[in-house]
């Protein structure tokens, strides 16, 4: 289950905490140097540490072993694309305009808006986003998901994204391009299947 | 020591012609100081812009003004200024009379200066300056998504730059490699000059892709048919980023070796741990030219977990770096100076820089910052309150070597002061406005996201950087005008530049001291101190 917002979170448990508590001891330690500094008359003389170097390198490299394999573990489901999904949406982005596609034809465009139309999606089910430029690059970001996706010209982008709560779920094209990038939004609103396929039947007109 | 006469050298040369390496780094010095100041109002129109809910410049100028600003800071500002402290202060650390080949780097000098005109001549176009960011990513660099001559003069312009510096870092690790003085042997070369070694060694194997990239960029405009295919555009960010990663060592390393040098000095100690540190820093180059990717975590066309790997490993040298840090000011006898503060605080800002990096070397959190404020503040962190502070640190600490005259320490204080409010006022909301889905080049956000006040934030915090900018011209301007002698040694130095007048004289060196380590002018005052005890 691809749950983007809960992988990121998931790392960012692990991440934040350690960062913070080496931010804090070396700020502590620097404090401490300078304070015991101040009023020495005589420096010290010794000037290097081999096995202090050797046992604090291999700390150093214990940590960036354990953020690796947290870092791995949790980004491989994110990248596979499973083969069934329960719905395939195209993404056509372009200067400055989103479209999302439906099988049967259904469309919903967002073109240079603060405030599009939201294109509906289901909960709780895998989706496949196969997004395209038609012409710059542009950035498929949905904050709420924690997921960005750079968007190329004429090179097909696959990714399964699932939403789990219902409501709405902002993005914005994060990668610049051009005029009109500050304007260029769209909107996802995950809704329960049913809704989502009376929706769909009625050719995206009853939301 | 004092100056001696050496013949011809009454001659002078008119400035800008001088071949004397420390004339073509004071001109490149000064000259990558304006363009800081230039790109620093670019930044303050930008910051008041964001403050001012969008309606002080259009979104295309703006494009242009981030563009402009970022290209000014990392190829007219940062990377030259690097160079340019290489340049002047190599030759004096190994203790050579001369740079290898002063007149190659006088070329670079004049290339410089031609492709910063060039860059910023775009200003004067009908179509304004350059727009497509400080990448110039194809396709939206292209003739069609980016025509008229703004985009032209910003290509001619880095190309022009990147030549030159790629010039002047030949001159300076040949002169570090082929010029030492008897008894300077490797291991005994200063820690600044091992940073600058590596520094160079960088620039000569990652610049030559951004060549290429902005040829073929160059030819995909003129002529079409260079960056195609699918993934053409990719092509352009592999060849763009094999140039962008290593780029930001370059713009670090000499600033790590700078604060090396400040933090030993006023310690009164030996660096600690110079051999690990040395070998750290080799390591961190050659791992730097790994991690190029991570800048393309999110296209889903490279191997994230490589680059997640390599980039992570980035700890262990930073962190051997950081050990020798501490343990140089460990039992130090330590003078409060300007340059000692603002090593510490290069030391205590980067980290916010280092630590966010390591966040971001992770996929799964990259997803989401990527492209956000909060690598805008991340990179800020690395660049301005990292590189930035250790390059105040050098310039506190050297600027009686180079004019003969020291800084007042009174003003220095409050222009430490002043920055270090304005830089963490800047740029720490960012990580917050990056995490709540701001995204990086907007020219305006939606007033119902609630982003104004760390917007106003933050452009509070730009001004008062340019204040602290101001406090340190005044500065320079008085300590000019009302010298305060600075005399060969006013810091109690380790290495071989304060062993000559200030500023040296044409060749630098009347006599040498013995050189038995990499802190000689230290081992001096010792066996001195031993035979009067």
């Amino acid at each position: 289950m691809p749950d983007t917002h809960h992988a990121f979170e998931h790392v960012k448990a692990v991440y934040l905490p350690i960062a913070i508590v080496v931010f804090t001891l070396v700020v502590g330690a620097v404090l401490i140097l300078l304070v015991r500094g101040a009023g020495r008359d005589r420096p010290g003389r010794r000037s290097n540490a081999l096995r202090l170097e050797l046992a604090n390198a291999a700390v150093l490299a214990c940590v960036a072993a354990f953020l690796v394999v947290i870092t791995f573990r949790t980004e491989t489901p994110l990248d596979r694309t499973v083969a069934h999904p329960a719905l395939r949406v195209r993404v056509i982005a372009a200067q400055w305009s989103w479209r999302f596609e439906y099988p049967g034809g259904v469309a919903v465009a967002a073109v240079s808006t603060w405030h599009p139309r939201p294109a509906l999606v289901p909960t709780g089910v895998e989706i496949e986003f196969a997004g395209v430029s038609r012409d710059v690059i542009h950035g498929f970001w949905v904050p709420q998901l924690s997921f960005m996706r750079q968007l190329l010209p004429g090179h097909v982008s696959r990714f399964d994204l699932i939403f789990h709560a219902p409501g709405t779920y902002m993005g914005t094209c994060s990668v610049f391009c051009g005029e009109q990038h500050t304007e260029m939004h769209f909107a996802l609103q995950a809704v329960p299947a049913v809704q989502f396929e009376r929706w769909l039947a009625s050719g995206g007109s009853s939301a | 020591m004092s100056t001696i006469a050496v013949p011809g050298a009454g001659v002078q040369r008119a400035t800008l012609a001088s071949t004397d390496h420390k004339r073509i780094a004071a001109s490149a010095g000064v000259l990558s100081l304006g363009f800081f100041i230039a790109g620093g109002v670019l930044a303050l129109i930008m910051r008041t812009q964001l403050a001012a809910d969008g309606g002080v410049v259009s979104q295309g100028v703006y494009d242009q003004l981030f563009t402009m600003h970022g290209s000014t800071m990392i190829y007219l500002f940062v990377v030259p200024i690097s160079l340019a402290v290489g340049l002047y202060l190599v030759p004096l650390q190994v203790g050579a009379a001369e740079l290898v080949a002063p007149r190659v780097a006088l070329a670079g000098l004049v290339l410089f200066a031609c492709g910063g005109i060039t860059m910023w001549s775009g200003f004067l176009t009908s179509g304004g300056a350059a727009a497509a960011s400080w990448w110039g990513f194809d396709p939206l660099s292209d003739a069609s998504h980016s025509p008229g001559s703004g985009m032209e003069l910003w290509i001619f312009g880095v190309l022009l730059v990147t030549v030159g510096q790629l010039l002047w870092a030949g001159c300076v690790l040949l002169t570090a490699l082929r010029r030492r003085a008897p008894g300077m042997t490797l291991m005994r070369m200063p820690v600044f000059t091992w940073t600058m070694v590596a520094t160079c060694l960088l620039t000569l194997f990652a610049f030559p892709a951004l060549i290429v990239a902005l040829a073929l960029l160059w030819a995909q405009r003129h002529f079409g048919g260079v960056l195609v295919g699918d993934l053409g555009a990719v092509d352009y960010q592999q060849l763009f980023w094999f140039y962008g990663h290593p780029v930001v060592y370059v713009m670090f390393f000499p600033f790590v070796g700078m604060v090396g040098e400040v933090l030993a000095t006023f310690s009164s100690k030996r660096f600690f741990g110079y051999s690990a540190f040395i070998v750290a820093v080799l390591a961190f180059s050659g791992l730097s030219m790994t991690v190029w990717a991570h800048h393309m975590f999110t296209i889903g066309q490279v191997t994230n977990k490589y680059f997640a790997l390599t980039s992570t490993a980035l700890v262990v040298p930073a962190g051997i770096e950081y050990f020798d840090f501490l343990a140089t000011v460990w039992r130090g006898r330590l003078r409060f100076t300007c340059a000692f503060l603002f090593a510490i605080a290069f030391v205590l800002q980067f980290l916010v820089g280092g630590l966010t990096g390591v966040i971001l070397a992770s996929p799964p959190l990259n997803y989401d910052l990527n492209m956000s404020y909060f690598i805008v503040g991340h990179f800020h962190y690395t660049i301005f309150a990292g590189s930035a502070f250790g390059l105040f640190a050098g310039v506190y600490y050297w600027f009686g070597k180079v004019t003969g005259a020291l800084l007042r320490e009174g003003l220095g204080k409050l222009h430490l002061g002043l920055m270090v409010l304005g830089t963490n006022m800047t740029f720490f909301p960012m990580f917050i406005l990056g995490a709540q889905g701001m995204t990086r080049r907007i020219a305006a956000y939606p007033p119902s996201m609630g982003w104004q006040g760390l917007n106003e934030l933050e452009t509070a915090g730009a001004f008062l950087i340019a204040l602290s900018a101001l406090v340190f011209l005044i500065n320079v301007v008085v300590s000019l005008r009302r010298r305060r002698p600075a005399g060969d040694d006013p810091w109690q130095g380790h290495t071989l530049e304060w062993a000559t007048s200030s500023p040296p004289p044409r060749y630098n060196f009347a006599a040498l001291p013995a050189i038995r380590s990499y802190a000689p002018l230290l081992d001096l005052r010792e066996s001195r101190e031993a035979v009067a005890s």
